[in-house]
């Protein structure tokens, strides 16, 4: 059984269709990529999947999202447990700038009550940070505010932050669309490593990022998902002419 | 031009030096410690007196308005700043905004119809409720700001965490927000402090007592300067002056107080 298993999923921002009978399965210890032009639905996907679409008053979702076969729109379901399945990072790093470096990453486990004891914790923010590749960099400064930290180094403190609530997939939403080249091939370095225990969904508008880093890619457009396959196959015998254009850079 | 602005932007400056050194030479005087906890002076003979109860009235008064139109206002500002997309918002919204521009003295005849006359008495609670009702728009207008202005990124991440809506929103948010929330009660207080008119019909005003109730009559800062300033008696003119000059400090206090926690937020 695949880890994830989309099935009819169509989403609305009010009247304008934006997802349109998605049906996508995501295999598990990848690393599935997302790609298309702006405004193509990629992140609204991904946002349909922990449901964080919600928070958008606009928004409307039908169809079905399964994670180890749960379905995640269940009436009977937990739309926290939900959240929590998913770690989720975001296009702009957004680490709570008014907390600590210790406290970004301790927050989700602690507000859950998915820890016992202080010493729990400390472990797990440590365990975090150092999956993050963070831990030798901010090890002595754990006490101070996030904010001082680089982009590149805040964008690992919300991987950090995300992977101690030890979700089973990590989706990633253009994460490097805001670092410098250097930070930003860290994250992807990070990426690789991270796909040895977990399975991560990255979204991006670079068809160049997905080939370099994914296992598996599904090209969206304008709503509509025109092709999924291994990355290889996709990027040198396209099915679609479509993805076609896309992959060598005509569209986008 | 400009010369004529600035003029004018200096000129409209003025008042408030003027009030406050005014208020400060001629009050400033009679203001000492016993000033502060005294009964105020009878109005032919005997010592200078004091303003202790209508000080503690005027802290009981603050406390608890703000305390009751602190907690509806913050979940007020709270709701209009999420749920800003509905009709229900829309409308508190510009109720609220009707609301700052009332005149205070028929929140205090209101409170005076529903609190004063059925019961028949004068009380302090009823002072308590017209200046919440007073404070609360200024409270959630102000609270809706601050938390309008947390980026909505931060709440995608606080609701990522698998955190329920009390947690990200009086919790993880609130942290966030809290210099623009501790500035919205601080305005609230300051108002507070400084109104007269609600309590008119409200509080009634006591002289030679302290706080003895609720449910009773009570003394205010901005009430007393008001009685006293009208008498005819020239020792309760002076209790005025140094009420006015511990009042002004009062505003002044809170006003310093909100400055210096907005400027940590630009930080």
């Amino acid at each position: 059984m695949s880890l994830v298993e989309i099935s009819n999923l169509n989403a609305w921002y009010g009247d304008k269709h934006v997802l349109k009978n998605i049906n996508l399965e995501i295999p598990r210890n990848i690393i599935f990529a997302i790609m298309g032009p702006s405004g193509c639905g990629k992140s609204t996907l991904l946002r349909a999947m922990n449901r964080l679409l919600e928070l958008n008053p606009n928004a409307k979702v039908s169809g079905q999202v399964k994670i180890d076969g749960i379905d995640v729109y269940s009436d009977k379901i937990d739309i926290t447990w939900v959240r929590r399945q998913f770690g989720m990072v975001f296009q702009i790093p957004n680490p709570f700038p008014h907390l600590s470096i210790y406290d970004n990453v301790a927050i989700g486990p602690r507000m859950n009550g998915l820890v016992k004891n202080k010493s729990e914790l400390d472990q797990l923010v440590k365990w975090a940070l150092e999956k993050a590749y963070l831990w030798d960099e901010v090890k002595n400064d754990l006490k101070k505010p996030a904010s001082m930290l680089s982009g590149g180094q805040q964008q690992r403190l919300c991987i950090a932050r995300a992977l101690a609530l030890k979700p089973k997939i990590i989706l990633m939403d253009e994460p490097t669309a805001n670092l410098d080249p250097v930070a930003a091939s860290k994250i992807e370095e990070l990426m690789l490593e991270l796909k040895e225990d977990y399975t991560i969904v990255i979204v991006t508008h670079n068809p160049q990022q997905a080939a370099r880093v994914s296992d598996y890619v599904a090209f969206l457009y304008m709503g509509e998902l025109i092709e999924v396959g291994e990355t290889s196959q996709v990027f040198t015998r396209p099915v679609h002419k479509l993805t076609e254009r896309y992959v060598v850079g005509k569209i986008g | 031009m400009l010369g004529v602005i600035s003029l004018l932007a200096i000129i409209s400056a003025i008042p408030i030096f003027a009030i406050i050194i005014n208020i400060y030479s001629e009050g400033l005087k009679y203001v000492s410690l016993s000033f502060l906890i005294d009964f105020p002076p009878p109005p032919i003979s005997g010592g200078a007196g004091g303003i202790g109860p209508a000080l503690v009235g005027s802290l009981i008064l603050i406390g608890l308005a703000t305390v009751i139109g602190g907690a509806i206002g913050f979940f007020t500002g709270l709701y209009l700043s999420e749920y800003s997309h509905t009709k229900l918002a829309q409308y508190t919204q510009m109720f609220l905004q009707i609301m700052v521009e009332f005149p205070t003295i028929i929140i205090g005849l209101f409170a005076y119809s529903v609190l004063v006359a059925p019961l028949k008495r004068f009380n302090a609670f009823a002072g308590a409720f017209a200046l919440s009702i007073v404070i609360i728009p200024y409270i959630a207008l102000n609270v809706r700001e601050a938390y309008k202005s947390i980026p909505y990124t931060l709440k995608e991440a606080a609701f990522s965490l698998g955190l329920s809506y009390p947690k990200v929103y009086l919790r993880v948010l609130l942290s966030t927000a809290k210099r623009g929330v501790l500035t919205a009660l601080l305005i609230g207080m300051a108002k507070a402090g400084g109104e007269t008119a609600p309590l008119l019909l409200t509080i009634l005003g006591t002289t030679f007592t302290y706080f003895e109730g609720l449910d009773q009559p009570i003394n205010a800062i901005p009430l007393l300067i008001y009685n006293f300033a009208l008498s005819p008696y020239e020792r309760w003119h002076q209790v005025a002056w140094g009420a006015s000059a511990v009042l002004l400090t009062i505003i002044l206090t809170i006003f310093i107080i909100s400055r210096l926690v907005v400027k940590e937020v630009k930080i």
